[in-house]
This record gives C-alpha cells, structure tokens and sequence, in this order.
C-alpha cells in the first residue's frame, strides 16, 4: 500500500517528499504532482519563487497545475482567477473592478528546492534530506509501489543502485516515481548512459515476478 | 491549396499547423465527421475511397495519407540530405503508431469507437516513454526537438496525438521531456490552437492590460 508512511533509516517519520528536479519545472511553468496522495499544482514564478498547492480551483475545481504563470501570479485556465505565489486570489477577469474576497485561498504546502531537488511538506516542519554533491538526471515513473520496491532496494532516502541514487516518491495506484541522481560531472553522453541504465532498471522492476 | 479538415482530428490539426508554421495558407473545407458522417457521402468517398481526413487538394494532387500531406506542405522543414529525410521518416512512421494507440484511445473514450481501451492505453504508454526517453537525449545535447536544431515534420507529427493523450484517459505528467518539448513547439511563431490544445497564454499580452 503506497498509504502506509515509510520509516526512513533515521527513524523519523518522511516530512519531506521529493516531487521533482528542479531542470524539469521552469521559470513561469506549472505542473501536477502527488505527494502522500495529495494532489499538488507546483508552479514556479517568473521570479523563480516555488508554490505548491491543492490542484484546485477554488472557483469550479479546474485543476491549477493545467493554468499559466504570467510575472509571479498564477491564473486558471478556465476563468482565469489569478492567485499570487502566497495562493491568495489578486484577481477575478469577469470582475475586474472587484478586490476579491480574502477567504478566496488556494490551500498551501510547504515546498523547498535544494541541490536541484524539490521537496514539498504538508507540515514545513524540519529541513529535506541533503542531496549533497550528487546531480539530478531524469525522473521516471515505475508501475510498482513504492513499498514493493523499497522491499527490493532497501530503505534509505537516497538508495545507491546500479551505479544511480534513487529517491523515491510514492504514488497511488501501485506506482512511484524514481528520481535518479549520478556522481558529479557526468558530460552528456554518461547523461545518456545513466538514462539508458534507469530504462533497463524500470523494465526489470516491471518484469520481476519478486515485485509485485 | 485545400484542406478536407475535421477540427477534432489531431491528424488534420498536424496539417493545419505546418502550414501555419510554415507561413502558408490553406483554405480549409470544414467536414462533420462525428455525428455527422459527412465523410461517408458519396462525393466524399469518390475523392478518398478510405473516407478518411484530412485530404490535401493541390490541383491535380489529392494526398489523402497523413505523412505524404506533411512531407507535401513541409518544403524545408523536411530535410535536405538523405540522413537527415531518414530520420524524419523514422517519426512519421512513429506518429503513426501514436495514431493507433493514444489516437485509437481518444477515439473510443470520446468518440464510441469500436476497441480495446486498456489495450490501446498501455500501447500508447509504452511509446510514451519511448519519446520521453528520446527528449532526454536530446536535453543533454542542448536541443529541444526530435531531430535537429530547429523543429521538423517528426515534431509536428507527434505533437498532436501526444497532447491528447489525456481525452483518451493516458495522464502525460509522469514526462517532463515530453513536457519541454511541448512547450517549445507551442512557443514557435505562428503556432495555432486546436480543442484540447490550448496555446501558451501567458505569451500573449495580458487582455485589457
């Protein structure tokens, strides 16, 4: 059951899940993520400043993760209520003399970036893991929970594979993300190499009558 | 030139956005497929007997197959030497399996198309993260599109069946290059929209502002 909260090798429970690499969420862009089986918009101002909160409108339930950034606000794609980075709606465009209420709030997770990982926190409470000198590569997302593959690989935060460092971010329906990290330095052919290895490493995990 | 055209069909969209891309104009025939079956007419069938859109009319060349039409109204954008039309030629083939999956899902999930739904989707996974893996070798040499530099009809063949993975029920979050690249061929200029393709909104001035 991807539900049930992992206990990381410290022996605190997981306050901070890595929900994508930072070359993957550019300036003014939005894109959906799930953390804890929340589902998150994550969105990056112009400015380079990170939100991430419920992926719903609080006008008609459009998901935000869909909308488009212009400077640091957020707008809906559906009636473009705009919000700023603090999820506070600045504007409604039907209503453009209107000041909107106060109570009009897109409902907030904490969320970090470190190393070129980002991290988000229902709580905010303590710091993410740290990443250290290790390069984020790509993410990928595997048709396997995140329990059976951790009964496979071990239970660190960062899980050393296959000459990769996996972080792992559960999903529902039985899938996880792995976010793979290499050594420092690698040119764009290693890139390349790592790549081709994390493909292999899915389609084993994928093939393994030991993981279900 | 004239464009037998569908706005719901990715593959008449995929002819649409070349011309436009390529600063060329198409006075397009607007043809009711679904519900209206205006495809199965007899007229219609006398100028494609597969009844299929789009159709391309230039004079005496009626082009009726999706890739032909591209490599037709592309000129430049298809390549200049062997290698580089090869390569080419190796997405066309790959759009047209995206057709037969992502596209065949949208089709029975919108359209009450006749078949496999699971089937169609996880086929369409599967090429998913073929292309997703291909974007990524691509980030790491610096380049945004499939086969060079600069987009090419591979781009543009792929692109619509991909962006409308999701009405035939295949999520595209999970892929981050997919992600870029979509972005970079929705901010080349001249770009048009199609139902379920929005533009970048936030590349256009601010209305009233």
């Amino acid at each position: 059951m991807t539900d049930t909260p992992r206990t990381p090798s410290q022996g605190t429970p997981p306050q901070w899940t890595p929900v994508a690499l930072s070359r993957d969420l550019a300036p003014a862009t939005a894109i959906p993520v799930i953390a804890e089986g929340t589902e998150l918009a994550l969105w990056r101002g112009r400015s380079g400043r990170l939100a991430a909160w419920h992926d719903r409108c609080p006008h008609r339930g459009m998901r935000l993760s869909q909308g488009f950034v212009r400077d640091d606000m957020l707008s809906c794609l559906y009636h473009g209520w705009r919000y700023d980075l603090e999820g506070q709606c600045r504007k409604i465009p039907a209503h453009p003399e209107l000041e909107p209420n106060k109570a009009i709030c897109v409902p907030a997770w904490s969320v970090t970036e470190a190393t070129g990982i980002i991290w988000v926190s229902e709580t905010g409470s303590g710091a993410p893991p740290d990443t250290g000198a290790l390069a984020p590569l790509r993410s990928l997302t595997v048709e396997r929970s995140e329990d059976a593959l951790r009964d496979h690989l071990g239970d660190g935060v960062v899980i050393e594979f296959d000459g990769l460092h996996l972080l792992l971010q559960g999903l529902p329906q039985g899938r996880c993300v792995l976010h793979a990290l290499t050594g420092p330095g690698l040119d764009a052919a290693g890139q390349r190499a790592a790549s081709h290895r994390l493909e292999a490493l899915r389609t084993r995990f994928e093939d393994s009558e030991d993981i279900a | 030139m004239k464009l037998y055209d569908w706005v719901l069909s990715p593959d008449c969209y995929k002819a649409r956005l070349l011309a436009a891309l390529t600063g060329q104009s198409l006075t397009t025939v607007a043809t009711d497929v679904f519900p209206g079956k205006d495809h199965l007419t007899p007229a219609f069938r006398d100028m494609n007997p597969r009844a299929t859109l789009p159709v391309l009319v230039a004079g005496d060349l009626v082009l009726t197959e999706v890739p032909a039409i591209l490599i037709y109204l592309g000129g430049d954008w298809g390549g200049d030497n062997a290698t580089e039309r090869a390569r080419q030629a190796e997405w066309l083939t790959f759009s047209q399996r995206l057709a037969g999956t992502l596209g065949l899902a949208r089709r029975i999930d919108m359209m009450d198309a006749p078949g496999d739904l699971a089937q169609a989707q996880r086929d369409g996974t599967r090429l998913l993260r073929q292309l997703e893996a291909r974007l990524f070798d691509r980030q790491t040499l610096g380049h945004a599109f499939l086969t060079g530099p600069a987009p090419t009809l591979a781009d543009i063949a792929c692109f619509p069946d991909v962006m409308l993975a999701p009405d035939g029920g295949v999520s595209l979050a999970p892929y981050a290059a997919i992600r870029a690249w979509s972005r970079a061929i929705r901010s080349l200029p001249g770009f048009i929209e199609m139902p379920g393709i929005p533009r970048l909104h936030e590349l256009s001035p601010e209305p009233g502002a």
